[in-house]
């Protein structure tokens, strides 16, 4: 069974760049383009990744993340959340990991550390 | 002629045109890499001739990336003083220290090289707009260049930048957005902006030519230490351009067989303790940096979350067997006030910090006694004059 990882993003040109990526490492890429639609796939697929942007049009990452650490949405507790944004408004980095974020990343995401990324987070397989 | 071929990306190894404008790799999202023609510069140059041409940077142009000579955007970059600092050496026991001191070069720091390199490619490839986002010194390089091309320069900055950062970018016909925030943000803007509007940026990394700018200071300093190079450089290290195009251009002189010795230096990265993503991961063995949480210094340069480059910066540091230090504010001030007591050098914070950085080095015994060290001074302390901490 591949590890799934979800990508919570509305902009087309990262979610593809970023599905390539995840799928050449054969993992199963799960996309949301909102906030609501990720917190859906996210209860529903149960992901062992999320990465999650921040500029989002419904609700903004910080919540998506806040409301996934919500001990009332079980399970999603302790998934690992990388936050992936354009890193534009001041302390971004900081309010993604008081939210919840595991991680912080800034576009352009480097592909190769992303990868790192991911996988640091994975267990280990044999 | 340039003997510019090709781009090559550091991530995948995929290779670009240089005759069209690139930015970074738009497969892996890492830096690209100018490579040459080595093979045939090495039988076709000699690197003693390039002593006899006109001072600066630009005389190393077969080894740079403009292609017709006459999009050369020049005022004066390059060929710095390699000062000996005797004084300050016994002071610390060293007998062989150096300062390279980049002060001098056009708009007051070493931020001129990258951005002459890189606005004079911008233009010779039809750019009519550039877009950077800057701690300070590099906006107003870019706005000089900018300037003296016709290009119409736009620039995001930290709102605490020195005033002189703010001031000389404005007098050169660039557009300053003073923003709420740190490099970091100010890039997330400039790369927005670009998208949206068509503007180019020239963000560290982002495109592959300032870095090439950068690395003549490497071949000045193995001419002027005839072809040999020094043990260890000390360089100050926020988006790391120079430490990287010096790590490259060591190796280019190699393929042109111009080195009497084969040995290359240890490379020192110093950082300031507020802001240290790079001392970090090495300290920990990561090939890349964490982004730096509520980053603070007053050497603005090196306020620097982390680079774009983090990989190629780290991947020198090790290769070179070098290493990365991380130094105090205040012991940045007292190196600033050493500097220009002893030596008669009035430091940037930025450069001030490698001789921080190498005082700790030098106690723990990390660099011996009768090593020769170029410590790198960045830019004048009269670019900030204003700030707090004077």
């Amino acid at each position: 069974m591949p590890y799934k990882v979800l990508y919570i993003e509305d902009n087309p040109d990262n979610m593809q760049l970023v599905q390539r990526a995840m799928e050449a490492k054969g993992y199963k890429f799960l996309a949301a383009a909102t906030g609501l639609e990720g917190l859906k796939v996210a209860e529903e697929q149960r992901p062992n990744v999320i990465l999650l942007d921040i500029n989002l049009p419904d609700i903004d990452g910080y919540e998506v993340a806040r409301r996934l650490r919500d001990t009332s949405v079980g399970g999603m507790l302790y998934v690992p959340i990388i936050a992936i944004t354009a890193n534009a408004l001041k302390g971004d980095a900081e309010k993604a990991l008081e939210a919840g974020c595991d991680l912080y990343m800034s576009k352009p995401i480097n592909i190769r550390e992303l990868w790192l990324r991911v996988q640091a987070f994975l267990p280990k397989v044999d | 002629m340039s003997y510019l071929t090709h781009l090559e990306c550091s991530g995948c190894g995929q290779r670009f045109d240089v005759h069209v404008i690139q930015t970074f790799c738009p497969a892996c999202q890492a830096p690209l890499v100018a490579l040459y023609d080595l093979i045939s510069a090495r039988q076709q140059l000699d690197r003693d001739e390039f002593r006899t041409r006109v001072a600066g940077m630009w005389r190393w142009r077969e080894l740079l990336p403009v292609l017709d000579p006459l999009h050369i955007l020049y005022l004066g970059e390059g060929d710095t003083p390699l000062l000996p600092v005797p004084r300050l050496g016994s002071k610390l026991g060293l007998s062989s220290l150096y300062v390279k001191d980049e002060s001098l070069n056009p708009t007051g720091t070493f931020k001129a090289r990258g951005l002459s390199a890189a606005i004079s490619k911008a233009k010779e490839l039809g750019v009519k707009r550039v877009i950077i986002p800057t701690a300070g010194n590099a906006g107003g390089a870019m706005a000089a260049y900018a300037a003296r091309g016709g290009l119409q320069a736009h620039i995001f900055m930290p709102k605490d930048t020195p005033l002189a950062n703010i001031e000389e970018s404005r007098i050169a016909g660039a557009t300053v957005i003073l923003i709420d925030g740190l490099i970091s943000e100010a890039a997330g803007m400039a790369g927005e902006k670009a998208r949206r509007e068509g503007w180019f940026d020239v963000s560290t990394f982002k495109e592959p030519y300032r870095a090439e700018g950068k690395k003549t200071m490497a071949y000045e300093l193995a001419e002027a230490f005839g072809w040999k190079l020094p043990d260890v450089i000390v360089y100050p290290t926020g988006g790391g351009t120079g430490l990287v195009a010096m790590w490259k251009a060591f190796a280019e002189m190699d393929a042109l067989g111009w080195l009497e010795e084969q040995a290359r230096p240890r490379m020192v990265a110093v950082q300031a303790d507020g802001c240290a993503p790079v001392v970090k991961a090495f300290d920990a063995g990561q090939p890349f940096c964490d982004f730096w949480t509520n980053a603070h210094t007053a050497a603005s340069g090196l306020r620097v979350p982390k680079s774009f480059a983090d990989q190629l910066i780290l991947k020198a540091l090790n290769e070179s067997h070098g290493t990365a230090i991380a130094v105090s504010d205040d012991e940045i001030l007292a190196a600033q006030q050493q500097l220009a007591y002893l030596e008669g050098i009035f430091a940037a914070p930025e450069g001030a910090a490698t001789l921080a950085g190498l005082i700790k080095l030098v106690e723990s015994k990390w660099i011996k006694p009768h090593e020769k060290i170029v410590l790198f001074n960045t830019g004048t302390g009269l670019k900030y004059l204003h700030q707090d901490c004077h």
